[in-house]
């Protein structure tokens, strides 16, 4: 041994370290520093890819849009023409359905956020853990069984000899058709997005600080006047998103329609479903989706032009 | 708020105030402070006693009915409409006259010296002009009672004491009744008339800034406000005994010879001199060393080791400027003090004086 | 039986040609019998079916006596019928081998696919021979489907509810107190042909004029009636939630043999008859094709029948089969030539030309 102080010893790095630098070098050499003002593209290409691809299926769809279905080979006919599209603006029943659909998301949009609203309040204000977990549990439960088997549940629950006519029947009141309607089936589409808009809004009404709530108290405001002038206006981003998600959700929405609607109360999907799979009119289906896809996109538009982008927190300022 | 059961955050915190006072709280985290202030506001119900604002019990009143303006920790702003809105909003919940609204919004922004700023949002204002905005809002509907729970904590040193002024200015053009809410002291001896001391959820001390300072009623408070030297040993006819050192020194009341006390020395009552000196007019006297010193700006910090106290770290401050470079660390010197500036207090158990003003 | 496509011609006989193959004895051979000149054995045939029952019945006919006959495993995939139709034809269109060896499937959705030219022609099958006239899609040529039994769209009641006896006519569903209690296909399928009678026009102006069909629907709608699928009438009837339906005859036989007090007529005006069959994609491998339709002709043969279609209750495209259990008789099971007087069969050509249409009325009538 000796107190020298030489070269031999050089710092020892773990292993770990080692590797890291290599696979930095391997990196260096596949991804040249130059092209780091690229990597956030690189890493969204994926994403960018798939995009393409959903807007190539778009595209095919709206080729298929223009052509009108030959009954004699039950193949597309070659010309292209507007046909589809007249077919369904003609049509009292495509006009009937997209009112329908169109009508179901806003109220479906309004009960929700009627309901969404105090629960995701309690949520995130309750000072008890054990409420919020237990909030949460029940909130996020319906989320595993899926939808067509809640709706199911409601076929079993509301039915003529369910258990909701059977309580009736236990105060005298005969048994009533409570399935089947346009009503059923807007119930069961809130109950189906509830937590969606519990869980869009949680965090708007968390980014408001509970002070400010007891500030407005204390300035004079009872709890309705709290809620109106502050909570609410303050919860506006949240409330428009979810409001946003759901309007979208339901407008699209085929399992609820066909489960609850006891078959007279379709909504868009339903009927593209049927020129698809039940017609094989594919023309017929592809017009009728896009006709889908440019009132989801106007709703959104309008939703947008507004309340501003910065509405789902996206670059705008609060 | 969150209490563990059976801990009381504010235990027998009773106190009066008089009308057009500006009380402070003072009190580290934790000391209940801010408690006191939920329930004078009405956000939270006391387990037990009273809270009466000029005469009036308003214990069974809601916050919004109860008449206390409240500037909030984080001030609690609303952030979707602009500084006028926010000060006319406690007047639209009042149902004041409409008419009569803009005004009044127009005057306490003067009064806050925000009168340009009127249609700024709150994400448009400083952190000071937002401060002066929580104020105007808090009194412009004329509160009996004007709750700070905290309002500067956030501020860099310079807006805070700015902003302190500008609270005692306020006040005292309104004359509202204050209670102010803080664990800086200087902001307490800055702003206030009085001042409460409250530790553990009890007020340790109730008195103007002046005898918070000079007369501490106990240790606590000696600590909390100021720099004190704190010297442990046993009561004497002269004071104190520090092992086998007399110490002239004051007992706050009087004691029996042998009793465990804890003596607090004022930082700047404590003289310093070369060795050799003899300090005229020192009851005690003691050799030390210089073992640290520390510069201040305004003034110098010297940490003294003395074999005559042994284990007390004696801190001095020195506020001469020409004198800054007299000692190097190490150096042999001399220090003392008057008997009247050793406040001597009974070790173990706080000797609150409760919530009468003294 | 009430044919009214008149234009087509219905050429009994084209078969026994190619079935001198050496195969034609397939669906009654022995195990042990082999050829030499069989084309190479799959490991697995795919076949298309309905779950539940149908595939049960269909794997006690068909299938199991087929595997033990030849050795070819045989995988039934339940994907639903209008499902596999897109599949199929994109498969078709793009010159890949299709997802599937036979599809089971409706002889309407079975003749769009043929008209599109995806079916294999199947006129060779030996056993063809042996079978009845219902086994030859009408208004095709030759057999790009073979129909393997028919199937009847009853009216289907519960007796309870008609304590005077079973419905007369079509019309009785009229009555008020069965508003909200009656149920059809949702695309009203089975019932446009009745309702054309008893709405007062004739089956021959099918489909020029269909409007008595349509002011029929309509009387039907101001009853509010259920819109549903096969499952759904038989959930509907356990459930209590209908009295009356126009679904076919399996679904209520069903329902019954499930202990829910049911039973079905043929009203006046009669009843939509139609039939099921089974097809082989084109694009398949020479072998492969073979083997399937060695499938279809034995599925074809009165053994395989006599199994299959107990199951279903439903009469066979063989002479001779001995009807399930209390079957025999029944208006759901016609056999006899008086047993299709009230039944009411319209070519699959013209269905499948109008059925979009028709449908699409319907629901405009149905969604208003």
């Amino acid at each position: 041994m000796t107190d020298m102080p030489g070269p031999v010893s050089r710092l020892r790095y773990p292993l770990g370290w080692r590797v890291m630098d290599a696979l930095e070098r391997g990196a260096g050499i596949l991804w040249p520093r130059a092209l780091h003002r690229l990597t956030g593209w690189l890493l969204i290409a994926p994403a960018l890819l798939l995009v393409a691809v959903l807007c190539l299926g778009l595209w095919r769809i709206a080729q298929g849009s223009l052509h009108v279905l030959d009954r004699a080979t039950f193949l597309p006919a070659e010309a292209y023409t507007l046909e589809n599209y007249r077919t369904v603006l003609d049509s009292a029943t495509y006009l009937k359905i997209v009112w329908r659909s169109l009508s179901g998301a806003f109220l479906t949009v309004v009960f929700t956020l009627l309901l969404a609203f105090p629960y995701a309040y309690m949520l995130v204000r309750t000072p008890s853990p054990f409420v919020r977990k237990a909030l949460l549990a029940v909130l996020f439960l319906p989320f595993f069984i899926g939808q067509v088997v809640r709706a199911y549940g409601w076929l079993i629950i509301l039915g003529n000899s369910g258990v909701v006519n059977d309580a009736l029947g236990l105060v005298g009141v005969t048994p009533m058709r409570l399935l089947f309607s346009f009503p059923t089936v807007v119930f069961g589409l809130v109950q189906y997005m509830l937590p969606f808009a519990v869980l869009l809004l949680a965090p708007a009404l968390t980014a408001i600080p509970r002070e400010t709530e007891i500030a407005a108290g204390s300035l004079g405001a009872n709890w309705l006047q709290v809620l109106w002038h502050v909570t609410l206006p303050m919860a506006r981003p949240g409330l428009v998103g979810a409001g946003l998600v759901v309007a979208t959700l339901a407008l699209t929405d085929f399992a609820m329609p066909a489960m609850l609607g006891g078959g007279s109360q379709d909504f868009i999907a339903n009927a593209v479903y049927d020129q698809f799979f039940r017609t094989a009119d594919q023309g017929l289906g592809s017009a009728l989706a896009l006709v889908l896809v440019a009132l989801g996109s106007v709703l959104v538009g309008a939703v947008f032009a507004a309340f501003g982008a910065g509405t789902l927190a996206m670059g705008g300022k609060r | 708020m969150e209490f563990s059961p059976g801990v009381r955050a504010v235990d027998n915190a009773s106190f009066d105030l008089q009308a057009g006072r500006f009380l402070t709280v003072l009190g580290p985290s934790g000391s209940g402070k801010t408690t006191l202030l939920h329930m004078i506001a009405g956000f939270l119900k006391p387990s037990g006693g009273e809270i009466a604002i000029n005469g009036r019990p308003v214990d069974a009143v809601a916050p919004h009915r109860r008449s206390v303006g409240m500037v909030f920790q984080k001030l609690a702003l609303f952030p979707h409409m602009t500084a006028a809105e926010n000060v006319a909003f406690p007047l639209k919940m009042r149902r004041w006259d409409p008419r009569g609204i803009p005004a009044r919004v127009a005057e306490f922004l003067d009064l806050v010296r925000l009168g340009g700023y009127r249609d700024r949002r709150i994400h448009e204002l400083s952190g000071g002009q937002q401060q002066r905005v929580a104020i105007a809002r808090a009194l412009v509907f004329e509160p009996e009672l004007l709750l700070l729970d905290e309002p500067l904590a956030a501020l860099d040193r310079k807006l805070r004491e700015e902003m302190q002024l500008e609270f005692r200015r306020i006040q005292k053009e309104l004359h509202v009744t204050t209670i102010n809410v803080t664990h800086d002291q200087r902001e307490a001896l800055v702003v206030s008339d009085e001042i409460i001391v409250m530790e553990g959820g009890v007020i340790q001390q109730y008195a103007p800034p002046l005898a918070i300072y000079r007369q501490p009623a106990n240790a606590f408070v000696a600590g909390f406000v100021g720099v004190s030297t704190f010297l442990d040993g046993v009561a004497s006819p002269a004071g104190m005994r520090v092992g086998g050192t007399d110490c002239a020194g004051r007992q706050a009341l009087p004691l029996a010879e042998g009793t465990p006390v804890r003596g607090a020395l004022r930082a700047e009552q404590i003289s310093l001199g070369p060795a050799g000196d003899m300090l005229a007019g020192c009851d005690t006297v003691l050799p030390g060393r210089i073992a640290d010193m520390i510069f201040e700006g305004e003034r110098l910090l010297y940490i003294i080791d003395s074999d005559a106290l042994p284990g007390a770290e004696i801190r001095i401050y020195h506020h001469d400027p020409t004198g800054f470079d007299l000692f190097e660390a190490g150096a042999a010197i001399r220090f003392g003090w008057q008997a009247q500036d050793l406040k001597i207090f009974k070790t173990g158990r706080k000797e609150p004086t409760g919530g009468v003003l003294q | 039986m009430k044919i009214h496509d008149t234009g087509v011609s219905r050429r009994a006989i084209l078969r026994a040609g190619a079935a001198a193959g050496g195969t034609a004895l397939l669906g009654t051979l022995p195990a042990t019998r082999l050829w030499a000149q069989e084309p190479q054995k799959p490991a697995e045939l795919i076949v298309r079916a309905w779950g539940g029952e149908w595939v049960e019945a269909l794997k006690r006919g068909v299938s199991d006596p087929f595997t033990k006959a030849t050795g070819i495993a045989i995988r039934h995939d339940l994907t639903e019928d209008n499902e596999i139709q897109p599949k199929v034809w994109a498969a078709v269109a793009q010159n890949r081998v299709p997802p599937i060896h036979i599809n089971w499937d409706t002889t309407t959705n079975a003749t769009k696919s043929a008209l599109r030219g995806v079916t294999e022609d199947l006129s060779d099958l030996s056993n063809l021979a042996g079978t009845s006239e219902l086994s030859k899609p009408v208004g095709l040529d030759g057999y790009p489907i073979v129909n393997t039994y028919g199937y009847v769209y009853v009216l289907a009641y519960r007796p309870e509810a008609f304590p005077d006896g079973p419905p007369k006519s079509w019309k009785d569903l009229l009555d008020p107190r069965f508003k909200g209690r009656i149920a059809l296909y949702n695309d009203g399928i089975g019932f446009h042909f009745p309702a054309q009678l008893a709405g007062g026009g004739t089956l021959a102006d099918i489909p020029a004029n269909m409007e008595p069909c349509w002011e029929f629907c309509r009387k039907i709608k101001e009853q509010s009636p259920l819109l549903g699928e096969d499952p759904d009438f038989t959930a509907w009837f356990q459930n209590d939630e209908i009295d009356a339906a126009c679904t076919i005859s399996t679904n209520a036989l069903a329902a019954k043999r499930n202990g829910v007090p049911i039973a079905w007529t043929v009203p006046a005006e009669g009843c939509k008859f139609d039939t099921d069959g089974l097809w082989i994609p084109k694009g398949l491998p020479e072998n492969e094709l073979y083997w399937a339709k060695q499938y279809i002709n034995f599925a074809i043969t009165p053994e395989a029948q006599q199994v299959w279609l107990d199951g279903l209750g439903l009469p066979g495209v063989v002479p001779g089969l001995t009807p399930p259990e209390g079957l025999a008789g029944d208006p759901s099971y016609p056999t006899k030539p008086e047993d299709f007087e009230h039944l009411i069969r319209v070519s699959a050509k013209v269905q499948v030309e109008n059925e979009s249409d028709w449908f699409a009325r319907f629901k405009e009538i149905m969604q208003g």
